[in-house]
């Protein structure tokens, strides 16, 4: 019984987000308040028990340097006192320089050298392998990497010569959003399985006894 | 006033982000315990903050309710108040807090079912797009259908089994044509943070200046 | 747009819509059974954690979302079954709020200690900790600078496991699991250039393409998406939910193809009659 009851609860909350696909309607923004609430309410109390586990427990312990960061993030709260809004310019402040600084040193190498590295890599391995194939792929790697660069150049108009290149680049670009696409059609398939399972394993099936 | 109202932070910004620069040039053990304190730090930064979240979402929906008092508008106020009083209250109070059976059961059975079907909505929305997406009108459309349309089928087993040829054409896709594209993307991406973010450091970056 | 033009394409929506949720029905009561072929990004995932000798420590960065478990609990299951399987010890250490629920769940599923594996001495589980880009680089540098306790409280320093354990040096291979696309970066960035350690990724299907241009220098393999999963589950000989998930995935699908080559043939014939 109480697995119906369960059973029920859920089927009524998926019913209730699906019926906006007939129109928007009082029902779907019930389930739309819902989850707004329930995540609020999970996201504050796990942030919470990991600032005291984390924080407050060790700062207790003697660990004194976690001062700084308790009061840097209390500094926060002060945008809600137009006031007192400039404090929370230092740890905002702060949260950016460490972001700046760690995503700089890493972006150069992972993601400039290496990919360049990699392409060319591709290229030379594609020659050496037996495949002719493994060649025409290296080849193709080239290219689009190249061309879907060039198209992100915006201080040249993108005519005549140029324009040819950049072309083939929207090409590669669209193959790659189209492999996206695919893979989030996929992904919003599964979800709608999975609660149509839900639905079957959690209420038809235990109502009618087969469960 | 100026000085502590902006120096001070731009100051801050910028010997916090040089120092994490450093951290990964230079192999002195100064600089490793810095850049695993300093970021160590921002984990709790972040994680207090979280609680300014609840405040904007109440604010914003009681400037609403007051300014057009309808049904909709009362439930958005009220609804998210209740749930989050009910799973707060539920977490906080119940043995074993999240891993209780009742914490779990409201996690399970009205958390978990309304977030999936959220993303389960969209399936339809965007299958519906392929009516306007998928037209074959230019050769940039027809790359985009070429890449959605077997790739979709690659990820479909009665599309493998029937024509196994897809599934060679569909992994290709991933690691040839994707790759070429996605790499020219990453690049031209991560070229334009460095910029941004050597420009953040220098302390000439505007809009860091105006949100800040 | 007039309105009967709306209403002609309302109309169109809407039997596409009963059409894919009918579909999707009949595989969930008669299940089709068809083979799921398996790619080289799965094979090359697998064989990372196979060839890892018995006894290496992985750390995983779990960083799931509770509504997305539809899409990547076949992956998860698999995963654990064939790290327990293979006797390695795991770091478990959760970067979303959701994370420690789903690990909760998974775990319940998947039963390390029927594996034979004792908490704290084979596997720890870290707990929640709002870990962005900084956090995956407090981490790798020094663990202790971010967790001082375990998931249930207890002082890191008291588990066997983590006695001799505390930053990057000591991990045999990360397993990165995310869902939000650019995140891949971040893992890149903090640890495969940071320290050049061996790093495979599991992440959404949407997001899988994103992550290609790193295989298979910078992650070593990598799953996007429940087709991954199943594939997974497949490789490794450890059935899942994969399986009954990409098996009703079969026909739901199908009015979209047939709605691409509607829309297209309407077209050309448009174009025609206009020439």
């Amino acid at each position: 019984m109480a697995d119906i009851l369960a059973g029920l609860v859920g089927t009524f909350f998926i019913v209730s987000v699906l019926s906006m696909l007939w129109k928007d309607n009082i029902v779907f923004r019930f389930g739309q308040a819902c989850i707004i609430g329930a995540s609020m309410a999970h996201y504050c109390f796990m942030n919470t028990q990991m600032v005291f586990t984390q924080g407050v427990i060790p700062l207790s312990q003697g660990k004194l340097t976690l001062v700084f960061p308790l009061l840097l993030g209390l500094l926060l709260y002060s945008r809600l006192n137009k006031d007192i809004a400039w404090l929370a310019r230092y740890p905002t402040n702060f949260l950016i320089g460490v972001g700046s600084g760690l995503m700089i040193a890493g972006t150069l190498r992972g993601q400039i050298i290496d990919q360049v590295k990699q392409t060319i890599v591709d290229l030379f391995a594609g020659f050496a392998s037996e495949s002719p194939l493994d060649a025409l792929n290296g080849v193709i790697i080239l290219v689009g990497v190249i061309t879907s660069l060039s198209f992100f150049i915006f201080t040249k108009e993108h005519k005549g010569a140029f324009g040819y290149i950049t072309k083939i680049g929207r090409v590669f670009l669209m193959i790659s959003l189209g492999a996206n696409f695919a893979g989030e059609l996929v992904w919003y398939l599964t979800q709608m399985i999975g609660r149509l399972m839900y639905i079957l394993n959690q209420l038809i099936w235990p109502l009618l006894g087969m469960a | 006033m100026a000085t502590i109202q902006r120096e001070i932070p731009k100051a801050l910004l910028i010997i916090s982000g040089v120092v994490m620069l450093l951290a990964f040039f230079l192999t002195f053990d100064i600089f490793t315990e810095l850049k695993a304190t300093l970021s160590s730090w921002t984990v709790l930064l972040s994680a207090i903050s979280v609680w300014l979240g609840p405040v904007y979402a109440v604010n914003a929906q009681l400037m609403n309710y007051s300014r057009k008092k309808t049904t909709a508008n009362l439930i958005y106020l009220i609804v998210p108040i209740l749930f989050f009083v009910l799973f707060f209250g539920v977490a906080l109070f119940s043995p074993g807090d999240i891993s209780s059976a009742s914490y779990q059961w409201l996690y399970i059975h009205i958390y978990q079912n309304v977030g999936a079907t959220v993303y389960a909505v969209m399936f339809f929305t965007l299958a519906s797009s392929a009516y306007r997406t998928m037209r074959m009108s230019s050769i940039e459309a027809v790359a985009l259908a070429f890449g959605g349309v077997f790739s979709a089928m690659r990820s479909i087993p009665i599309f493998t089994y029937y024509f196994p040829w897809i599934t060679g054409l569909g992994d290709w896709i991933l690691l040839v044509p994707n790759v070429a594209g996605g790499r020219g993307a990453v690049i031209a991406a991560a070229l334009g943070a460095i910029v941004v973010g050597i420009r953040t450091l220098a302390g000439k970056e505007t809009t860091i200046q105006e949100t800040s | 747009m007039s309105s009967q033009i709306r209403a002609k394409w309302t109309k169109r929506y809407q039997i596409m819509w009963v059409a894919c949720l009918i579909l999707m029905f009949i595989p969930l009561i008669h299940p089709l059974g068809l083979p799921t072929p398996v790619s080289k990004q799965v094979k090359d995932y697998y064989n990372t954690i196979k060839n890892l000798p018995e006894g290496s420590i992985v750390a995983v960065s779990f960083g799931a979302s509770a509504t997305l478990l539809d899409e990547q609990e076949a992956q998860f299951l698999a995963t654990w079954k064939i790290l327990f399987e293979t006797k390695q010890k795991v770091i478990f250490f959760s970067t979303t709020e959701d994370g420690p629920m789903v690990l909760n769940m998974n775990l319940n599923k998947v039963k390390p200690e029927s594996y034979g594996y004792v908490y704290g001495e084979d596997y720890v589980r870290l707990g929640y900790a709002f870990l962005g880009e900084a956090g995956q680089a407090a981490f790798s540098e020094n663990i202790r600078s971010v967790y001082t306790s375990d998931f249930y409280g207890t002082n890191l320093n008291n588990i066997p496991l983590m006695k001799d354990i505390n930053s990057f040096e000591d991990i045999d291979l990360l397993i990165y699991e995310y869902t939000s696309c650019t995140d891949i970066e971040w893992a890149v960035r903090q640890w495969v250039v940071a320290h050049n350690t061996p790093t495979i990724a599991t992440t959404l299907g949407c997001c899988g393409p994103m992550a290609a241009p790193y295989y298979p220098t910078q992650v070593q393999g990598f799953l996007s998406g429940s087709v991954a999963g199943t594939e997974l589950e497949i490789i490794s000989g450890n059935p899942g939910p994969g399986a009954a998930i990409s098996d009703a995935s079969n026909l739901g699908i199908i009015p979209f193809f047939i709605a691409i080559l509607h829309t297209n043939v309407e077209y050309f014939m448009q174009r025609r009659k206009e020439k």
